[in-house]
């Protein structure tokens, strides 16, 4: 574990090297213990893969004494196993118009059923977010997903699309140009900035898929447009007994 | 206080100092290229460094004033009319219901700011009124300005005095830019790390808001240019496999892939902010003890409005009356 200090404004933990589920939840951790300490001028907290950056307000921070606060966490000491975390349930409406490139893995004897049943209804983790807001780096694609990206990037990809770059899934929350095969697309709007929570998941927390066929996508669409729809969150571990 | 945009200039965008917050969300900060012109702008009028302001690149904006206001200017030296009585950047100007206001283009650096009294009335998103238009977040519609929007302004109470800024920017045809190494420049070894701080880079045209990409000697990493996707700085220089160092700037994703030799000092950022495609730039190693006192230094001095000196030329401002200030404000 090193901290370091490489701008004016951010303090940077780096946890090894590797994408490992553990250090996910590590870094977790320490996000949290830090966040109890309740530092002055602290302005974010960033998790990726390996590392932590506290982001802070330069006229208002006490740097050394954040610094040395989180030398004294040791990584040795954080648990390895996650206190609480979110399981966000996201509708996906796979194949179609929607899901172009699902027909793909027929190459490697998938049917559109199968990569539905291997995609949908597991715990995929996300271990950081960026690329774009709310875009999900997430881990535990089956191998058998794995799809590299395509030769020439599509001009547009709409909001909500779901789909597989390399050995990971994900979603764009924006429409935007990008080279991911698509699966499917979600209704439900992954940034809405009227909704308590503009996005729904951070570093650390469950994302689960759901088929849905494509009247249900619509009805969905208008329900959530409606304020009728409340997307399933379900809170894990601690937080159940507070 | 309203007025209507008649050209909207090159790419215009309303900004503030950043969206600070939600960078572990993904959401890039954007906010204003060139800080200390944005806070000196507003300093002028007698804004907090809060206010929704607008930014405009190489060719400004026009407009047509609906309702009296006053506005204050600070950064890239614009060409600048006011019902075709030109006056300079760095000043207040009082504008009345039909004054024709013409920004035209950058004598020399890039970015000019425009603060008006009690900032732009539009409603912040995540806490924060800068425009990512990436992502269509913030500022005016999340987008440039076009002709035909209709900006409020907020007015405000403040007892304006005639101040303008001390200076105007300062250019060397090379520009030294303080560097704090870091991140990932082990990965460099000694004889690339000193290229990198001996060479001089040209400012390409491949140049935005997002990233300023430079052309120079290239620099190679012994270990590969790829790394995992992990946190980005307005300012951190990567290093892509062409070995051409891209200066990481507002707009940037929150996460990037490449690896980092240094960051730009940021005291430094406003020059880089207001280079020009051509121009050239070089390099220069401070600790991260130095770089984090000097910018200390710059916002207070900020703050405490150090670089605001009395107005001595009365022809090169536009002021009413002190009685007809006092009735506007607020107006």
């Amino acid at each position: 574990m090193r901290v370091q200090q490489y701008a004016e404004d951010a303090l940077t933990v780096t946890f090894g090297q590797d994408i490992d589920e553990t250090i996910n939840t590590q870094l977790v951790q320490l996000k949290e213990k830090f966040v109890e300490l309740d530092f002055e001028g602290v302005l974010d907290i960033v998790i990726s893969y390996t590392s932590l950056i506290i982001y802070f307000d330069v006229l208002r921070a006490d740097v050394k004494a954040m610094k040395s606060a989180l030398e004294e966490m040791k990584q040795e000491e954080l648990s390895t196993t996650p206190s609480s975390y979110k399981v966000v349930e996201i509708p996906v409406c796979y194949g179609g118009k929607f899901g172009p490139d699902i027909k793909k893995f027929e190459k490697s004897g998938l049917s559109e059923t199968d990569v539905i049943e291997l995609h949908s209804n597991k715990e995929y983790l996300v271990y950081m977010l960026g690329f774009m807001p709310g875009f999900p780096y997430l881990g535990g694609l089956d191998k058998r997903l794995y799809k590299d990206r395509l030769d020439s990037p599509r001009t547009r990809i709409p909001a909500g699309s779901v789909g597989i770059g390399g050995q990971q899934t994900g979603m764009y929350p924006f429409t935007s140009p990008g080279g991911w095969n698509l699966l499917g697309r979600t209704p439900i709007p992954l940034y809405d900035k009227n909704r308590d929570h503009a996005i729904l998941y951070e570093a650390g927390d469950r994302i689960v898929y759901k088929a849905i066929d494509e009247d249900e996508y619509y009805r969905l669409e208008q329900a959530y447009y409606d304020g009728a729809y409340e997307v399933k969150v379900i809170d894990r571990g601690e937080a159940n007994d507070d | 206080m309203t007025i209507k945009i008649t050209e909207p200039g090159l790419f215009t965008t309303v900004q503030d100092l950043g969206r600070r917050g939600y960078e572990s969300y993904g959401f890039s900060p954007a906010g204003a290229m060139d800080y200390r012109s944005y806070c000196l702008a507003n300093a002028l009028v007698g804004n907090d460094f809060t206010k929704a302001t607008i930014e405009m690149t190489f060719q400004g904006i026009q407009f047509t004033v609906l309702k009296k206001t006053t506005i204050a200017t600070a950064g890239a030296s614009m060409n600048l009319t006011v019902n075709n009585q030109p006056y300079r950047i760095g000043t207040i100007i009082d504008l009345d219901k039909g004054d024709q206001v013409v920004f035209g283009s950058v004598e020399s650096g890039v970015r000019t700011y425009v603060a008006f009294t009690g900032g732009l009335d539009l409603p912040s998103e995540l806490g924060s009124y800068a425009t990512h238009t990436r992502s269509g977040i913030g500022g005016y519609k999340g987008r440039v300005l076009q002709s035909g929007d209709i900006l409020k302004t907020i007015g405000g109470h403040a007892d304006i005095p005639l101040l303008e800024v001390d200076e105007a920017i300062e250019t060397h045809e090379v520009e030294e830019i303080r560097v704090i190494l870091g991140q990932e420049s082990e990965r460099f070894n000694t004889e690339y790390q000193n290229l990198f701080k001996s060479s001089e880079y040209t400012v390409s045209k491949d140049t935005d808001r997002m990233g300023a990409r430079l052309e120079g000697p290239a620099i190679k990493s012994d270990n590969g240019h790829d790394i995992l996707s992990a946190p980005t700085q307005f300012g951190s220089i990567q290093i892509p496999k062409n070995g051409q160092p891209i200066i990481l700037l507002a707009d940037r994703q929150t996460a990037g892939g490449y690896t980092k030799i240094a960051t730009v000092a940021k005291v430094d950022l406003p020059k880089i902010a207001q280079k020009q495609p051509g121009d050239k730039i070089r390099f220069k190693e401070i600790s991260i003890e130095s770089a984090s006192a000097l910018y200390k230094e710059s916002l207070e001095q900020l703050q405490n409005k150090v670089d605001l000196v009395p107005s001595k030329d009365f022809e090169a401002v536009r002021r009413t009356d002190a009685n007809s200030v006092s009735k506007l404000i607020g107006g």
